[in-house]
């Protein structure tokens, strides 16, 4: 079947990588190298380091393409967890400096207030940045301190100057907040 | 009620005040462990770290893309080892032997892979591996002990149809390589719930072989495997564990 390769499915993309088919390897990687690129310089901040994270990235979908299970998630949701594992373990091994607290400030601004630099706008996006919005500011820097910048609750703490039991209830809090936001339904609790 | 406890006596509440932390991949040492050893005996913890993780990583799919600096498709294919647009055969060539290196362990059979951490896969059950795995983001079902294809294939020794109901829906794609005995197939069947399904192929001469069996979960689910080589590969089909026909698929 002569399916242009941007037509056919991300799974079916990865498979081709995954068995070094070289057209779909070229459609997967124009398909996702902005998001891969997109996570690695917004933790890195630094391009050249951003670039070599990346290609790690693609270099570790292609030789895990079989192990992606469609029911943990999408490609792109996988792609992303692959590309910010790497750069979280860039980012420790290159530096132990305090998180400039400049660029939390301008990531959460961008993530929580910008919508239409995402290409795909749903339902869950909007929620969640509203969400985010909400949060107390506190609890969002923290969830962002945690949550994309691979910081521990003692790392948090010390930014912050807090406790480190202070910076865990507000990693705690602030990420129930957005999982309630995504799961208005949810019925149990802890 | 009592709140229960795994035997290590973490409750489900002291659970609870880390939850977030394992989730997003920022627990460490000790408590790490405990946590993972209270999850091996505990399913609505397993449940709260699921739905706190998806919540992880629906943030970073907040996070903006960015077009990589001019090049980096080259580049990153180049590494990989495969053609890029307009690349000649020879310097394929050299590249493909740079290919020769990359482990066919990297797909150990019937085992799930992950970043190594064996004195947690020592420690815990496969439950609690299956949860840490999912936590650390890589997922992965194994495979039946299978390796990839280690030559590159091109477009047209691949071979992909949708699979279709009798009532003529599509409910999944079967995707198989020529040259290469390798198949992938992703089912989605709403309504069926967490059953296993079985994978066939069917040759020129009519006959269907079970290539493997798979679980769906609510219907949805993914197989990915060699194929004993027997020639031509003219259909697929997807039945259930006795043997009904689901869907079926016509390849070329």
């Amino acid at each position: 079947m002569a399916t242009p390769a941007e037509r056919l499915p991300d799974e079916t993309l990865l498979a081709g990588l995954g068995a070094g088919d070289a057209e779909l390897s070229v459609a997967f990687v124009r398909r996702f190298q902005g998001v891969v690129f997109g996570v690695a310089v917004t933790v890195l901040h630094d391009r050249n380091l951003a670039e070599d994270v990346a290609q790690q990235a693609f270099e570790r979908a292609w030789k895990h393409a079989q192990m992606f299970d469609g029911r943990q998630g999408t490609v792109r949701g996988w792609l992303t967890r692959i590309t910010h594992n790497l750069a979280i373990d860039t980012l420790r091994v290159r530096t132990s400096a305090p998180m400039d607290p400049g660029d939390l400030a301008t990531l959460l601004t961008e993530i929580a207030d910008s919508p239409e630099r995402v290409a795909v706008a749903n339902d869950s996006a909007a929620g969640l940045r509203f969400a985010l919005r909400r949060l107390p500011r506190e609890q969002a820097r923290a969830v962002t301190m945690a949550g994309i910048y691979g910081m521990t609750a003692r790392q948090v703490a010390d930014a912050e100057g807090v406790p480190v039991g202070t910076a865990k209830t507000r990693i705690r809090y602030g990420l129930q907040k957005l999982r309630a936001a995504l799961l208005p339904e949810d019925a149990g609790d802890d | 009620m009592t709140e229960p406890t795994d035997s290590s006596g973490m409750s489900c509440d002291e659970f609870a005040q880390m939850a977030a932390e394992l989730a997003l991949g920022v627990l460490t040492g000790r408590e790490r462990a405990a946590a993972l050893a209270h999850l091996d005996g505990c399913e609505s913890c397993r449940e709260l770290v699921r739905e706190l993780t998806m919540t992880g990583e629906e943030l970073l799919a907040l996070l903006p893309s960015r077009e990589p600096p001019a090049g980096f498709e080259t580049r990153v294919l180049e590494r990989i080892g495969l053609p890029a647009p307009g690349q000649s055969r020879s310097s394929h060539q050299r590249s493909a032997d740079r290919r020769a290196d990359r482990p066919a362990a990297g797909r150990p059979p019937a085992r799930p892979a992950g970043r190594p951490r064996s004195r947690m896969r020592t420690a815990l059950s496969a439950a609690a591996v299956a949860v840490a795995l999912f936590v650390a983001g890589l997922g992965g079902w194994g495979l039946r002990g299978a390796t990839g294809p280690s030559a590159p294939v091109t477009a047209s020794a691949l071979s992909t149809a949708a699979l279709v109901t009798a009532a003529h829906q599509t409910v999944g794609m079967v995707t198989v390589y020529k040259h290469t005995p390798w198949m992938y197939m992703s089912v989605n069947l709403d309504g069926l719930g967490n059953v296993t399904v079985k994978c066939q192929l069917e040759n020129a001469a009519g006959q269907f072989t079970t290539i493997g069996k798979f679980r769906l979960t609510d219907g949805y689910g993914t197989w990915a495997s060699a194929y004993p080589s027997q020639g031509a590969v003219i259909g697929a089909r997807l039945l259930s564990a006795n043997d009904t026909v689901l869907a079926t698929a016509t390849l070329r």
